[in-house]
């Protein structure tokens, strides 16, 4: 696999830390819409990961059977 | 030795002999080595004893047991145990000793007591897990961090198992769409050649490891299931040196073999196991909604918060803006007044009315407003709607003054009948300065005559001789 493997639970600590930046005050008003697009996406790929079937990981299985 | 005896005598000799010897039941130790069933139903066993220490046998008898008799025992051990009569499984059995001239010696068994073989696998269970304790891995698989979504699964399990069947069904079939994948690794789940088997299925899982998030062990439920299979030190052990956590669903109800309680998570059914995988996916799912709505809640207040302060920093700007406005406006206004008295005096001094005059007034109106750019819009077009209507004060008095000035030209004086009178050349302002004899030049406004002084004659008032003089 060449293309690098989204990580879900990568996802969720990179989501946890923005959050924390938001929580803590610490983010610039104009880093903001930056880092809550950048959690938004996160957010999206990991819906998407937990609903759509990745038909290679379905191939690689087949595979080693 | 002049007797002689038959084979047949003989062996009735062996069978009195016990039978008079042994004429009691006894309740009898001993493990099974060898357990089958014939067609008619009889359960012929080996029972065999083996040495504490160095394990060789050191017993070793034939047994029965009459259909009548196993029927009952049979299912009366099951229900205890929840196991089958197996080998390697240590009985205690009610027997007696009987001596057939055929078949020869054999323990014809009447009783068996399931609680002993209970208390047997108990102690066996437990000096298993009192090993697996002793070499400190007793609870690696459990302290293994759990996949924030567990959809890739290794599952170890007959492909004939209704419990598998069961479970990839229910996996498949989750209320909340959620994509699960697994892969098969097929074993042998109950028998002798489970342990093998199973250490099989782990060990080709464990050279994919990085392709699972965790391993299901399941087997499907019933009152046939031998839990005793997974009462075994190599498995347990194999499982709490697994690199992933190990989920088992081996299906019983009543106790959990060594293999349960060293995995992860043991549960009771195959679909049991589905539903924890298809909660922890769907708890995930829940912490990272919570994440969502946290960001969102607190993007807002941060945004509420910033348009908090410029609102309150516009509130505050305001009344200094217009301050500020008044202050350019009468700058503003001052230097209209000036510029309309240094225009007065321009067309005074030179008669004439420069006829972009108005235009520099607005190009330079215009360049003091970029000047003062720092103010708002809304000031800037304050000003200029200001500026604009200045100008047109200005622009009018400007006429005003045009006007005034047409009047005061000369050419226009001469029109209205004036005239002008000179001498060589020079501008004669007053009758005393004319001589009688003198030679003077009337200027007209359409032409000029020369004439010759009779009689000059000065007035008490010289304006009023000028004006006498002139014909008007």
């Amino acid at each position: 696999m060449a293309k690098k493997e989204f990580s879900f639970s990568d996802a969720m600590v990179e989501i946890d830390k923005i959050l924390k930046e938001i929580e803590n005050g610490n983010l610039n008003i104009d880093k903001l819409s930056g880092e809550v697009k950048q959690a938004s996406e996160l957010i999206r790929q990991c819906q998407k990961k937990l609903r759509t079937t990745e038909e290679e990981v379905n191939n690689i299985f087949k595979d080693l059977i | 030795m002049t007797d002689k005896l038959s084979l047949s005598e003989l062996q009735l000799i062996i069978k009195d002999s016990i039978y008079l010897a042994m004429p009691d039941m006894y309740w009898v130790m001993a493990e099974i080595s060898e357990i089958r069933e014939n067609y008619a139903g009889h359960c012929y066993l080996e029972l065999i004893e083996k040495h504490p220490d160095d394990k060789n046998v050191r017993a070793r008898v034939k047994a029965i047991i009459w259909s009548n008799r196993y029927r009952f025992l049979k299912s009366l051990f099951e229900n205890v145990t929840g196991e089958q009569l197996r080998s390697g499984m240590k009985v205690l059995v009610k027997i007696k000793v009987d001596y057939h001239e055929i078949y020869g010696l054999s323990l014809i068994i009447s009783d068996i007591d399931p609680s002993y073989t209970a208390g047997e696998m108990a102690l066996k269970r437990q000096l298993i897990i009192k090993r697996l304790e002793e070499e400190g891995v007793l609870m690696m698989n459990k302290e293994l961090g759990f996949p924030f979504v567990p959809q890739r699964i290794a599952v170890i399990s007959s492909a004939s198992a209704a419990g598998y069947l069961d479970f990839t069904r229910h996996l498949k079939e989750n209320s909340f769409g959620y994509v699960f994948y697994t892969a098969l690794f097929e074993a042998i789940m109950q028998g002798t050649e489970t342990e093998q088997s199973i250490i099989n299925a782990l060990e080709r899982i464990s050279v994919n490891a990085a392709l699972f998030d965790v391993v299901a062990i399941i087997r499907g439920g019933g009152s046939q299931s031998d839990l005793s299979w997974f009462d075994n030190y190599k498995i347990a052990y194999y499982v709490t040196q697994f690199p992933l956590p190990v989920i088992t669903g081996i299906g019983h109800e009543k106790d959990l073999s060594v293999t349960d309680l060293v995995a992860f998570r043991s549960l009771k059914t195959p679909t049991a196991v589905a539903d924890f995988l298809i909660g922890s996916v769907s708890e995930a799912e829940n912490y990272l909604n919570e994440l969502s709505t946290k960001i969102a809640e607190n993007t807002r207040t941060i945004i509420t918060r910033y348009r908090d302060i410029t609102e309150s920093f516009r509130t505050k700007l305001i009344p200094v803006a217009r301050l500020a406005l008044s202050d350019r406006r009468e700058q503003l206004s001052n230097r209209i007044i000036e510029i309309i008295n240094i225009g007065k005096e321009y067309i005074i001094r030179a008669g004439f009315l420069p006829k972009n005059l108005s235009s520099r007034l607005i190009s330079a109106t215009g360049s003091f407003i970029f000047a003062n750019k720092t103010c708002t819009e809304r000031n800037r077009l304050d000003l200029i709607s200001f500026t604009m209507s200045t100008l047109e004060n200005v622009k009018s008095r400007l006429s005003g003054l045009e006007n005034t000035l047409n009047i005061l030209d000369p050419v226009n004086v001469l029109k209205r009948g004036f005239t002008l009178t000179s001498r060589d050349g020079v501008i004669i302002k007053s009758a005393g300065e004319i001589h009688e004899e003198d030679t003077i030049d009337t200027q007209f406004s359409d032409g000029q005559i020369k004439s010759k002084v009779i009689l000059p004659q000065m007035n008490q008032e010289p304006q009023l001789q000028v004006k006498h003089t002139n014909n008007y």
